[in-house]
């Protein structure tokens, strides 16, 4: 199956903007951030079709994953 | 009531629709915690101030250096050395006479947040690190009052409207600090996602409109893109999961 994954902010430091990759049945959000090797020490904020989803979620064919990292920023 | 003065300083926001002398009323009588009086606690502020909101409690334990002046417009080069809560109480009563503001120089802790939110109808979250957000969302939480979430880093910004346990909590959105690091930024950053939580704010008090409530709103300046995402209850949130709503 085919999900377009997303990455946002900091995390494009890791990958392309955007990207289409090919998974097998059964992958979940967790197992793609493992695959691209992002940062697995801050939790990701995951959204797939607009909506927020467990790491544990199971991805479909077509879906739209995006991946956002916490930003603090305000004060300092 | 509102004075004379209060009617023709407010006059053209009670123009637009659903907010009328009454919303006015309802903003008089309201009370806002704003945390932190930096890049966002600026706009957020300034805007709440002028809009007539009748009592403002803003908290900060710091002072404004050179490298703030960029984005931080509450305060200017002659308060260098001054608290950044006390700077701004001086510039928001120069910007309004009518209304009340309390500056508070104290860090926020476990030991004081609820006494420093005290009485505030809404929290406003305008801090540049998760540990004292956690703080906010645990006494917005124990109060039932909403917080006003906004975070910027470089031309890049968040927004959400939390009202737990209605909405889900911060730390269901975001359960883990990232790390601590001075962070690019612009003013007009703080300026877009500042403007926007006291919109939220000022929505939420007169009653106008809806919230941003259960939703996050993505802002990319690059781009200039703007999007909104549904957000969810997180059972093992470490603030609100397992039953503890």
């Amino acid at each position: 199956m085919k999900v377009k994954v997303k990455l946002f902010a900091l995390l494009r430091q890791f990958g392309p903007d955007e990207q289409t990759v090919e998974l097998p049945e059964g992958t979940t959000i967790d197992d793609v951030v493992r695959s691209l090797k992002l940062p697995g020490t801050i939790r990701l904020l995951r959204i797939v079709n607009g909506e927020h989803r467990p790491a544990d979620h199971v991805l479909k064919d077509g879906d739209d994953l995006a991946l956002f990292p916490p930003i603090a920023g305000g004060w300092i | 009531m509102l004075s004379e003065q209060e009617m023709k300083r407010y006059t053209r926001q009670m123009m637009i629709e659903g907010w009328g002398e009454a919303g006015q009323k309802k903003l008089k009588n309201s009370t806002v915690f704003i945390a932190g009086a930096g890049g966002l606690g600026s706009p957020v502020s300034i805007y709440l101030a002028v809009a007539g909101i009748g009592n403002i409690r803003i908290c900060d334990f710091d002072s404004p250096d050179w490298s703030n002046l960029n984005r931080q417009i509450l305060h200017d080069q002659t308060r260098i050395g001054t608290n950044k809560a006390v700077s701004g109480k001086m510039t928001l009563e120069r910007l309004n006479q009518d209304i009340t503001v309390t500056a508070f120089t104290d860090k926020i802790v476990a030991e004081n947040v609820d006494e420093l939110v005290g009485n505030a109808d809404i929290i406003l979250d305008c801090m540049d690190n998760f540990p004292t957000r956690y703080l906010l969302n645990e006494s917005a939480r124990r109060k039932k009052i909403p917080l006003v979430y906004g975070s910027i880093w470089g031309i890049d910004g968040r927004l959400s409207f939390i009202h737990s346990p209605e909405t889900p909590c911060l730390q269901c959105i975001f359960p883990e600090a990232p790390p601590k690091e001075v962070f690019p930024v612009l003013g007009a950053t703080p300026a877009v996602i500042g403007s926007l939580q006291a919109l939220e704010t000022l929505k939420y008090l007169s009653g106008m409109g809806t919230t941003l409530k259960g939703q996050l709103l993505v802002w990319e300046g690059a781009t200039t893109d703007f999007k909104k995402y549904k957000i969810r209850k997180d059972p093992d949130c470490p603030a609100c999961g397992n039953g503890k709503n």
